[in-house]
């Protein structure tokens, strides 16, 4: 059996994944800011060193895999945040786990987001995260912008998934040659206490992303059906699989971008 | 009134649902105007995807249209705002089931 590593495992998807792994018998680490085996403020880079140090001493013999899940939504109000947990407590955690990773030829993946295929980000940002890379700076640049603009605030939230997609293809040949597979998982819009927690203009605008698997109902995806993704996206089955953007979104992509093939 | 008139009348009023009504269930609408506007183009299949696709334009005012014409029993033309690009558009009904129900619809520049 394995040793994973869940963040944002408390709740919605990450809470399913761990529910899921656990009951195929493996050992599972939920690194959360509440409730968690490791409890960590990944948007902080003091969190980030907290919780990977804390990994190393419980897993000296290697890990398995991770799922970074852990995030928040653009309607949070705060776009700082958005930018430190999405993205950065993302990579930063990935890499520091990097080398317990190549011990046990293990796997990383990562949560992005279907939106990232709606072309509503704000693109600059997705640059600067992927080529500059300094969270002060960009922490900086999206503290100006109006955080209580929902529009705003979805625009950052797909640049941070956006970035962390092309962060995947990008480290994902790298990191396989060291024996470390790196895909995502694209989710659809899935029941979870931020879906719960939209203002009614946002669970409008979501309802406008039609679930083709869920067509005439108006029932969200089950963090369970992505969780199930993850898990073949760390197992075995899925050696082959690599630098991949998984759409678990019941066909909302392709509906929405059939002539786009990944 | 025939199907281009509904199809017009829909898209007009942005109603996904009778849009989608306007084609038979294995209908196809396949726009080429988005290419003008740097995106790809769209081909949409059967009468469930175009209820959802046009759900997603529609709220998210991705694809509306104005000055709409009918130019003949299959025909019509009217100015597609696509992302708010503008573009002169063309429709044509290619063909249409026993029921008068669209099964192939194009549209593409003028």
């Amino acid at each position: 059996m394995g040793v994973y590593v869940v963040t944002g495992g408390s709740s919605g998807i990450g809470a399913a994944a761990v529910e899921i792994l656990k009951k195929d018998g493996h050992e599972v680490i939920n690194v959360d800011l509440k409730n968690g085996d490791i409890c960590a403020n990944l948007a902080t880079q003091e969190g980030r060193d907290a919780a990977i140090a804390a990994i190393y001493e419980r897993c000296q013999d290697g890990l398995d895999g991770i799922i970074c899940n852990a995030g928040v939504s653009g309607n949070c109000g705060n776009l700082e945040l958005v930018i430190s947990l999405n993205y950065f407590g993302t990579v930063r955690l990935a890499r520091g786990l990097y080398d317990l990773l190549k011990k046990k030829a293990g796997s990383v993946v990562v949560t992005v987001s279907n939106t990232i295929s709606q072309g509503t980000g704000r693109m600059d940002i997705v640059d600067l995260l992927n080529n500059v890379g300094d969270e002060q700076r960009i922490r900086n640049i999206v503290k100006n912008l109006d955080a209580n603009n929902q529009t705003v605030g979805q625009a950052i939230y797909m640049a941070t998934k956006y970035a962390l997609a092309r962060w995947v293809r990008r480290v994902s040949a790298s990191w396989a040659a060291n024996g470390v597979r790196v895909n995502a998982v694209a989710p659809g819009n899935v029941r979870t206490a931020m879906t719960d927690s939209l203002s009614d203009a946002a669970k409008f605008a979501v309802s406008a992303l039609p679930i083709p698997v869920r067509y005439g109902s108006d029932a969200l995806m089950d963090p369970e059906e992505i969780a199930e993704s993850m898990k073949f996206l760390l197992s075995k089955a899925a050696r082959g699989v690599n630098g991949i953007i998984l759409f678990t979104d019941g066909g909302t992509d392709a509906l929405l971008n059939s002539e786009k093939v990944y | 009134m025939k199907a281009i008139e509904k199809y017009i009348e829909a898209l007009k009023k942005c109603d996904n649902k009778a849009l989608a009504e306007t084609f038979a269930i294995d209908g196809t609408l396949r726009d080429y105007c988005p290419n003008s506007t740097g995106r790809q183009e769209y081909h949409v299949y059967g009468r469930e995807a175009i209820d959802m696709f046009f759900k997603n334009k529609f709220t998210f005012r991705q694809y509306l249209i104005s000055d709409a014409e009918i130019v003949n029993d299959t025909q019509a033309e009217f100015v597609a705002s696509i992302g708010g690009y503008y573009v002169m558009a063309i429709a044509t009904v290619r063909r249409v089931d026993e029921n008068g129900l669209i099964t192939r619809l194009t549209v593409r520049p003028k």
